[in-house]
C-alpha cells in the first residue's frame, strides 16, 4: 500500500499530510497520557506495536501474482483506539520511508491516512458495532483485523484514483484499476492476518485477561465466556 | 479437545490454504510476484505517460544499494517485533503463579 516517493503530486501530498497531522498529534498526547496513567499498559502496547512491525515487514505472495503485506493494525485499534494506532503505524511507515525506500517523506501523509488512520477507523467502527453484542469476541477480532487491513488498501486505491483519474471514466475507472491491483491481492492476506491476530488475542485473553478488562476492550463476562475452563476451576492466585 | 484448539486449527487451515493458493498460482503461469506497490507505480506511469524511472522524488530519498540490504532491514524490523512479543508474553507468563495452563 505504499505510494512511492514522487508518485503523488505535491498538492495531494500536502492534503494527506494535513489530514494525518491532527491524528498523530492527538495520538501522541493520548499515548503520553496512557503511559503516565498506568505502566501496566506498556507491555500490551508493546505487543500491539510488535504486530504492526512484524506483519508490515512480511511481503506475501497472493492470488494476483504479486506480493503485498498485511498491516497488523487491528489489535492496536481495539485495545488503544484509532489515535494511538496512528502514531505506531506512523513510526513504522517513517522507518520504511527513511531506510527502505518504501514510500517516501512526501507520500508519508497519504500512506499514514491509509494504513495508520483510515484502516483503523474502519476497524474501530466494526469493533464498536459488535462490542456489546453476543458475537463471539474472536469473531469480532477477526472481522476488525480483516476490515482494517482491507480498507487500508481500498483507501490507497482511492488516493491514487483521486490524483490520477483516468482520461475516460475519471476517478471511478481509475479507482477500479487500482482496486484490482491492491485490494484483490489483499483479500487472502487479510483473512490469514485476521486468523493469526484472533489467535494471539486468544493467548492474551488466557494469560492476561485483567489488562483487557481494565482497558474495557471487552467486558468481564464476554472474556470469561471464552476463557479456557480449567482456569475457572483453579482461579488465579496472588494477582 | 478440538473445541479447545479450534482457533489454532482454523489458523493452520488458513495458512495451509494460503500456501496452497500460492503453489497453484505460481504453477499456473508466469507471475513475477513483484510488489503490489510497484504494480501501482507502473499503473500510474501508464496513466500519466511518464515512465517509472523518470519520476523524480519530491523529497530526496536514501535508496538502498541492493535488495540484499533491504532484506536485512526487513528481517531486522520483524526480528525487533518478535523480540518485543517474546519478552512481553514471557513477562506475563512469569507473573502468573505456577501450574496454570493457558
Amino acid at each position: 500500500m505504499h505510494i512511492m516517493e514522487g508518485f503523488l503530486p505535491a498538492g495531494w501530498c500536502l492534503l494527506w499530510w494535513l489530514i494525518a497531522l491532527p491524528f498523530i498529534l492527538i495520538g501522541t498526547l493520548e499515548l503520553r497520557a496512557i503511559i503516565r496513567k498506568d505502566r501496566e499498559y506498556l507491555p500490551l502496547l508493546g505487543v500491539c506495536s510488535a504486530f504492526i512491525f512484524i506483519l508490515s515487514a512480511l511481503k506475501l505472495p497472493s492470488v494476483t501474482g504479486s506480493c503485498s503485506h498485511p498491516t497488523g493494525t487491528g489489535l492496536s485499534t481495539m485495545c488503544f483506539g484509532v489515535f494511538i494506532t496512528s502514531v505506531i503505524g506512523g513510526i513504522v511507515l517513517l522507518f520504511q520511508a527513511l531506510l527502505l525506500a518504501h514510500g517516501g517523506l512526501s507520500t508519508l501523509g497519504a500512506n499514514m491516512v491509509s494504513m495508520a488512520i483510515g484502516g483503523p477507523i474502519a476497524g474501530y467502527a466494526i469493533y464498536r458495532l459488535l462490542k456489546n453484542t453476543t458475537v463471539n469476541i474472536y469473531i469480532t477480532v477477526f472481522l476488525v483485523t480483516a476490515v482494517a487491513d482491507l480498507v487500508t488498501y481500498i483507501i490507497t486505491s482511492f488516493e491514487l484514483a483521486l490524483a490520477y483519474p483516468a482520461q475516460t471514466g475519471g476517478v471511478f475507472t481509475s479507482f477500479a484499476t487500482f482496486f484490482a491491483i491492491f485490494a484483490v491481492t489483499q483479500i487472502p492476506l487479510a483473512i490469514v492476518e485476521a486468523c493469526v491476530l484472533a489467535l494471539v488475542f486468544k493467548y492474551i485473553v488466557n494469560i492476561k485477561p485483567e489488562i483487557l478488562e481494565k482497558l474495557n476492550v471487552f467486558s468481564h463476562d464476554q472474556i470469561e465466556k471464552v476463557r479456557i475452563i480449567e482456569e475457572q476451576v483453579t482461579p488465579a492466585e496472588g494477582s | 479437545m478440538i473445541r479447545r484448539y479450534a482457533l489454532e486449527l482454523i489458523t493452520l487451515i488458513a495458512v495451509l490454504a494460503f500456501i496452497g493458493i500460492f503453489l497453484l498460482v505460481s504453477s499456473g503461469g508466469a507471475h513475477e510476484f513483484s510488489g503490489s506497490d510497484d504494480m501501482g507505480s507502473q499503473k500510474i506511469a501508464e496513466l500519466t505517460g511518464v515512465s517509472v524511472d523518470s519520476v523524480k522524488p519530491l523529497i530526496p530519498q536514501y535508496i538502498l544499494p541492493s535488495g540484499e540490504i533491504e532484506a536485512t532491514l526487513f528481517a531486522l524490523q520483524a526480528a525487533f517485533g518478535g523480540l518485543v512479543l517474546g519478552i512481553v508474553f514471557g513477562y506475563w507468563l512469569g507473573q502468573r503463579k505456577p501450574a496454570q495452563n493457558f
